[in-house]
Formats: C-alpha cells, structure tokens, sequence
C-alpha cells in the first residue's frame, strides 16, 4: 500500500540570504534509483538547494526528507561532491588521504582511519580510474583529476544517494565520460544521484530526470516530460534584466 | 653553559613548540592574523580575572583569558557578518580595543601589581628562572617551564585528538559539517587553545614572539612539505631551533632574548622562502629557466619542420640565422641548439641545422598538444 518514501523529498523550502531569497517555496521530490539533473541559470539557487539538503544553509521555511527522514538522521546515507573550487588544494596532504575523508563520517569522533578504511580508498580510487595518482600531492592534480578525487571520496562512503555539485564543470570529455559511466554503475546500484548541471545539451543524454530551477521550480519529472522548450523558457527567460541574481554561498 | 642558561632556553623551546602546534592549522586556515589579535586581547581577560580573585599566579587567569580569547574571535565574526567591514578591518577593529581597555585598567587599577605593558609586550624571558614553582616542598623548575609544559601537554593531546577532525574541518569545512562533525565547535575549540597558549607564553615572553612563534615556523613548514603531519614536525622542530638559536644570538649580541628569537624566525623563514625545494624562490627560477629553454627547444623543432622541404629551408635553418628569425639573442639561440643536439633532435652539417626523427616527433607532439 505505501510506496517506498522518495530518495530526497523538499517541500515548500524557502531559503533566503537576508531578505533576497535563493529559493523560494520549492517543492521536489527525487525517486530513488534515478539520475536527476538540478538546472537552471546562474543565482537560481541550485547550489543552495544542495547546500540546504546537507544542512549547510539553513532553510527560512519548509520541510526536507532524505529516505523519509530528516537529514541529521540519515547522513550516512548521503554522500556529497562539492564544486572543485569550494577547497583549498595547496593544503598539504594526498590523494589518498583526501579520499578516506569520505570514511570519517562512519568513523565518526575520535576514530581514527586505519588498513581498512585506506584499502576502500583505493579501491573507489580504481572505480574512478586514478589508483596510480595515490600518493600525489593535491596540488599537483588537474581539474579533471581533482573532480575524479571528489568523487572517489563519495564513493568512499557507500551512500544511497549521491548529492552533486557540478560535477562536470572544467573537466575534459575523458573524465566526463568517465563520470557519467560512474553515474549509471551506481544507477545500476540501485542509488539515486542528484546533480546539479550546467549543460543542457547533456541533460537528456545523461539524466532521467530533471529539475528546472530558478529560485522558484519551474518543472520537475522525467525528462522526456518536462525538459521542454515551453519549460526551458520559463526557467531562463523569464528573468527580467533589472532583477539582480541571489547570492550562491 | 649556567643551569640559568638551559632553564631558559628550555622555557623557549617548549613555548616555540607549544605555539607551533596550533599555528599550524591558524596558517592553514589563513587565521595568521587572529594569533596577533588573541594574544593581545588576552590581556583585558588576565586584567579582569586578577582583579577577581587578586592573585597573579591562579589558574582561573588562563580560564579568564582564555574567555576574552573566545570572545575576540567572536567578536571579529559578529563585526565580519554584518558585511559592513572586512576581515583583516574587523580583527584590526576589535583587539585594539580589548587590548587598550585592558591597558587602561592596568594602568589605572594595577599599577602596584607586577603587571606592566612592557613585560606584556616584549616579556622577559632572563627572569623566568627566577620564580620557582615550589610543591610539595620540593622546587620543580621555573614556573613558566612549569606552565608552558602542561600548555604544549595539552596542545599535543588535543591535537593528536582531534587531529583528523581538525584536518577535516580545516581542508573542507562543508563536509565536516555534512558528515556530523561540527566545524564550529573545532573552530572554537582551536581558538580556546590559541587563546591558552597565548597567556601562557606572553607572562614568559611576550605577546609579540607570541605571533612570531604561532606564524613563523608554520608558515616556513608549509613551503617545506607537502603533509600535514611533516608540516607539525617541522613547525615544531622550527620553533623549537629559533628559540635556541635565538637565545645565543642574543647571547652574543648582548641583546634581548624574546626579539632574538623573534629574528632568528624571520631568518628561519627568509631561508625557507629561498631555498624551500619545490617551492622556494631559487627553485622556481631554475624550473623556469629549464621550462623556457624546453620550450625553445620545440620551439627551434617546429621552426624546422615547418620549414623542412620547403624551397626556403635553406635559410631558415641556417645556425647563424635563428637569432633573425626566430627573434633569439645569439647567446640564446646558441644555448637552445647545442641542447638540442646534444639531445639528438638535431644535427648540424655546415651551418645548417637538420631534424632528426627524433626531433621530428618532438615536433609532433608539441603541436598536438
């Protein structure tokens, strides 16, 4: 009789930076086992709808379920890739070491990594296909290999579902590629990815669903259904010129 | 060497230590700042706690200045926030005058006390063998060494502790927070250590070594490694040599001990920024050089083989030519060919330079990229 909760339900989710909401009464809700695409233009409050999920930005309004629950409750579930820049890569460590990070949530305080949180580094390491990059300064990475050690320290954490913040930006097409045939393993897995996206070209290619951001939600569902150009236009056009965008923390 | 002399010098190492620690994650988190403002204002809460229980040597004036601490650094983020000023505007607000009000009621209420501006400032670190701490009718060593000890003690355990939640918190405070663990709690938790350590090396020596110790070796550690965990050896080991080398230079110079110290770590990291292997100035430059004449390298097999066949390649690639051009200084190009040759790309015969496959293909590759 009840249908599994949804991987990621937002009802009315108000967000705002002082009085400028990012995002105003968004309601979206992510089946499970889906790839879903977040987009919308700049300052439409993608990064937010991520960063608020997590619990990074506090919501001025509205409800967030993650498997049917609160996020504090299910954050073992959740794993998140933030954007390539939100992170100070001249800090003074490896990859490897960058990689287990995903692991310090189950280590939870005090813990501290050992042989078996290192070993399932590397092996997400290999499911990225930058096992050889182990022990290279952070430093020393490309854009496409930093974006790859993101997601290996998601990958880390064995989540249900998988919170993305452009994880395709400045990457070359061999490390794009291989990030969407990672996309489809973990579909294959059973996870849920949700992502937010620049390129719309791509977003039927690799995405089953999407959701059309700007700061309100425009349309969201599959993406044979809703990724129309009626949608689109209402998603990017409909921003007036004298309206100033809300601020991505 | 007097046992005066090894007492000081002991009380050195182990504040230059026990300020190293911390520092390093101040460095990294581009905090370098908030150690001049915390050991400054600490002195409004070391003023207000004497004043409350009227004794200089209570532990309550650690709990008390370890609170102004606290409070600096709140007050720095509360003043930030309003996005009124900026960060470096907002410390430089804020510690003057918690310093300067702890000033005034020195000099107003506390005259009597041993408790001036100067010894805040500069300190004194000849005197620290002179006060004993005696327990137990037994006399354990100077009381700063006594101080210091237990400081650096509980610095080291905190941070062999909490250090992969501080490495966390410090590298990616957003998945800190993700994952459970609080940033903000680490933050402060980090800056209550500052805060200790800070009155607990300013009575010996100081509040300006203070920021010297906290900034110096850390920042000369970081160019110097790549982990973290060399990076808190180093800082340590960094401070700990200035503190030493610091006392003997003032030694020799007849000098003050803390602002030897204090430019025995200047030196430390003058040194660092030349000489650091990867990083250091000396480095870069010869990277750049090397890199430049690689370039021209290719540069000089491009040239070549676009030329190569062509009814104009018997100028172009005439030796005594390339400096017209390819725009090189003769010197330059002299340098650029005889490489190139001694790395078989090219090989002369009579003045006129010819690729060899290799140079061929170095060509290639360089116009693929």
């Amino acid at each position: 009789m009840n249908a599994p909760s949804p991987a990621l339900e937002v009802l009315d989710l108000t967000v705002a930076y002082g009085e400028r909401p990012a995002l105003w009464d968004v309601d979206l809700a992510v089946p499970r086992g889906t790839l879903t695409a977040v987009v919308g233009p700049n300052g439409a409050g993608k990064t937010t709808l991520v960063r608020a999920v997590l619990g990074l930005v506090r919501p001025a309004a509205g409800t967030i379920r993650v498997f049917g629950g609160p996020y504090r409750e299910r954050r073992r579930l959740v794993a998140y890739v933030p954007q390539r820049g939100s992170v100070d890569w001249d800090f003074p460590t490896n990859v490897l070491d960058v990689v287990t990070m995903g692991r310090y949530g189950a280590l939870g305080w005090l813990r501290r990594p050992g042989r078996r949180e290192r070993e399932a580094a590397v092996e997400s390491l290999r499911q990225v296909g930058i096992e050889d990059l182990a022990d290279r300064q952070i430093s020393e990475l490309s854009g496409g290999q930093q974006q790859r050690v993101f997601l290996a320290r998601a990958l880390v954490q064995d989540a249900e579902i998988y919170l993305m913040d452009e994880p395709f930006q400045g990457v070359d097409a061999l490390t794009e590629r291989a990030i969407v045939a990672l996309l489809r393993e973990l579909r294959e897995a059973g996870r849920t990815v949700v992502a937010v996206h620049h390129d719309l070209q791509t977003v039927a290619e690799y995405f089953d669903e999407v959701a059309l951001l700007n700061v309100r939600l425009v349309a969201s569902g599959r993406v044979e259904e809703v990724f129309t150009e009626e949608n689109l236009r209402a998603t990017y056009g409909a921003r007036g010129f004298l309206e100033r965008p809300a601020v991505e923390a | 060497m007097t046992s005066a002399q090894l007492e000081i010098q002991l009380v050195a190492v182990v504040v230059a230590v026990a300020c190293a620690l911390p520092g390093v994650f101040l460095v990294l988190r581009r905090l370098a700042l908030v150690s001049d403002a915390i050991s400054h204002a600490v002195l409004l809460g070391i003023v207000l706690a004497f004043f409350a229980v009227g004794d200089l040597s209570s532990p309550l004036l650690l709990v008390g200045a370890a609170a102004t601490g606290l409070l600096t650094v709140f007050l720095i983020e509360l003043l930030q926030r309003t996005r009124l000023v900026r960060e470096d505007a907002a410390i430089g607000l804020v510690f003057p005058a918690l310093f300067s009000v702890g000033v005034i009621l020195i000099a107003r209420f506390a005259d009597t006390v041993h408790l001036d501006t100067d010894v805040v400032l500069l300190g004194e670190l000849a005197f620290a063998p002179f006060e004993r701490f005696v327990l137990f009718g037994w006399d354990w060593g100077p009381e700063a060494l006594v101080e210091m000890g237990f400081v650096l003690a509980l610095n080291v355990l905190v941070i062999a502790l909490l250090y992969k939640e501080l490495k966390l918190a410090t590298f990616d405070p957003g998945l800190a927070l993700a994952l459970g663990f609080s940033p903000a709690l680490l933050h402060y938790g980090l800056m209550a250590l500052v805060s200790i350590t800070a009155v607990g090396a300013f009575d010996a020596v100081g509040s300006i070594l203070v920021v010297a110790l906290m900034v110096g070796p850390p920042a000369a550690a970081y160019l110097l490694t790549d982990r973290l965990p060399v990076m808190l050896g180093l800082a340590a080991l960094g401070g700990a040599a200035s503190a030493v080398g610091g006392f003997w230079l003032a030694h020799a110079l007849d000098a003050s001990i803390a602002g030897s110290i204090a430019a025995v770590v200047g030196i430390e990291f003058g040194a660092a920024v030349l000489f650091a292997p990867k990083r250091g100035v000396v480095a870069l430059a010869r990277r750049h050089a090397r890199q430049r004449v690689e370039f021209a390298e290719a540069m000089l097999a491009i040239h070549l083989l676009q030329h190569e066949g062509t009814p104009e390649a018997l100028a172009e690639s005439r030796v005594d030519h390339l400096d017209e051009h390819l725009r090189w200084e003769r010197s330059f190009a002299r340098r650029v060919v005889r490489r190139a040759e001694r790395r078989g790309y090219v090989v002369t015969t009579d003045g006129r330079l010819l690729l060899t496959d290799r140079g061929r293909a170095l060509a290639r590759t360089a116009l693929a990229v």
